[in-house]
This record gives C-alpha cells, sequence and structure tokens, in this order.
C-alpha cells in the first residue's frame, strides 16, 4: 500500500530540503545500507557548507556584473574566513539562485524582469 | 450460477479505522550523528538517541534505534583527510496522517533544529517516504 504523501507539503512544514530519492529497505541490514547511501551520496562537508552537491548536475554560462562577482567573492570570503569552510563564490551564487527560485514568487520576478529591462 | 450475473461489493473501509499495523506504514528515518560539524568533537550520543526515541515515541507511537553504524569518508575540501562518523539510525513506522498533522510536524521539526543547534551540526538529516530531507537552519522557534 503507497503511502501517499506530499513530500513538498511534509518538507515545508520541517522546514527541510529535498536532496534526493534513496533506496531504503527496513531492517538492520537496510537500516546499514541507508547509512552507506546517505555518507556516499549526501555527505555534509566539514563545516557544515556544502562542497558538491548531488542535485547540481547542470552547468550554465551566467554573465555576471563585475560588483555581483565581487560581491559573491567577498561572500564567500566572508564564509570561509567565519566558518572555517571552503565555498567557491559560485557556489554561493549557485545556492543563492535556488534559495530565492524556491521561495520567490512568479509575480514578483516578473516585476524583477520587467524593471531590469526598463533599466537596460 | 453465471459470472455475468454475479455482483460484488466491495466496501471501502474509513482509513482510521484500519488496523494500527496497516495504517503505520510511511518509514522514517533520523540521523543521530556521533561528532560536532568539526568531525572531531564527539556529542552525548546516546541522550540524543533517548531523546529521539521518546519524541518519536509520544509523537508517532514509537521507534527503533540500530546499533551505531561505522562510517568513514574523505574530505576532500580538507587536504582529502579522513573523517570518522559514526551515525545512529532510528526508524520510525507512523501513519501518513499523523505526519501531515501541522502539530507533530512542528515537533518533529523543532526536535531536529534542536539537535542541530546543540551538537552543532551542518544539517540535520531525515529520509521519508524514500527522499532523503536535510535541515540546515537551526534557529529557535
Amino acid at each position: 500500500m503507497k503511502s501517499r504523501i506530499d513530500i513538498d507539503k511534509i518538507a515545508r512544514g520541517l522546514g527541510a530540503e529535498r536532496r534526493g530519492k534513496v533506496s531504503i529497505r527496513s531492517g538492520h541490514f537496510g537500516a546499514m545500507q541507508l547509512v552507506a547511501e546517505i555518507q556516499g551520496r549526501f555527505r555534509v562537508p566539514t563545516g557544515g557548507g556544502r562542497a558538491t552537491d548531488p542535485a547540481w548536475t547542470k552547468k550554465r554560462l551566467v554573465p555576471l556584473a563585475e560588483q555581483t562577482l565581487k560581491r559573491l567573492e567577498h561572500l564567500a570570503h566572508k564564509i570561509e574566513e567565519k566558518r572555517h569552510v571552503h565555498i567557491d563564490p559560485m557556489q554561493v551564487a549557485a545556492l543563492l539562485l535556488e534559495n530565492v527560485t524556491e521561495n520567490i514568487a512568479d509575480e514578483e520576478i516578473e516585476q524583477i524582469v520587467e524593471s531590469a529591462r526598463a533599466s537596460g | 450460477m453465471t459470472w455475468e450475473h454475479l455482483t460484488i461489493y466491495i466496501d471501502r473501509m474509513e482509513e482510521l479505522l484500519l488496523p494500527e499495523a496497516t495504517r503505520k506504514r510511511l518509514l522514517v528515518v533520523l540521523f543521530i550523528p556521533s561528532v560536532e560539524r568539526d568531525s572531531i568533537t564527539e556529542i552525548d550520543q546516546d541522550r540524543w538517541v533517548d531523546e529521539a526515541l521518546e519524541m518519536f515515541g509520544r509523537i508517532f507511537g514509537g521507534a527503533t534505534a540500530f546499533p551505531r553504524a561505522k562510517g568513514i569518508w574523505r574530505d576532500n575540501d580538507r587536504d582529502r583527510k579522513l573523517v570518522r562518523d559514526n551515525p545512529v539510525v532510528l526508524h520510525c513506522y507512523m501513519a501518513p496522517e499523523d505526519l501531515e498533522d501541522p502539530s507533530n510536524q512542528a515537533s518533529l521539526r523543532t526536535f531536529c533544529r534542536r539537535m542541530g543547534r546543540e551538537t552543532n551540526q551542518g544539517e540535520v538529516g531525515l529520509v521519508i517516504d524514500d527522499e532523503y530531507l536535510a535541515i540546515t537552519r537551526f534557529s529557535e522557534e
């Protein structure tokens, strides 16, 4: 019998991010297999950052203004200094992009695009 | 008797009237870490296992903690240093509607955030319905 739950809704309710499917089995061996899979696929680098995220499978060239890149470099440097974790400026960019695309309303992004076009 | 005249009525039972064992079909897994995110400082893992069992028992009707797994992984970001982590895995079979209940979600969320905050983690991991979920924000509610 399928559990039929809305995993997006559950993740929102728990304040969690969906990271990907795993194969899960019951019992002791299932539990141990799961640990191996989680450690292998979703390992959090020490320092709590995310050096590599298995969900980041796509790469695209994104044009940036000099000042935006400088700001990203500054943020990455600050995180490195404060949290003792190495993070690339473009990893910061990817995290910000993920966060904003997940949380921004469609109308808001339309407004941003419109105002960018108007000022450009 | 001919088959063409045979009619079978199948009654749909209310989900909540199903026996407990049938209702509890959703497996939720929680990982209790053994070290802080520096991978060196040990945490009081037994205490957190006990607290997690108590929370799952009280809110969702029970849970099982498996003996700690022994793990090692290479941290390529820190000079390919080998890091040991021996998490305890907790299995909890629950009724999907119990997890959909906002107050139960709040209890689970509060516990995970507190564990993440007090044991200084990068993230707290859960598996729900074959999917790995990560909680990374541990602010108090």
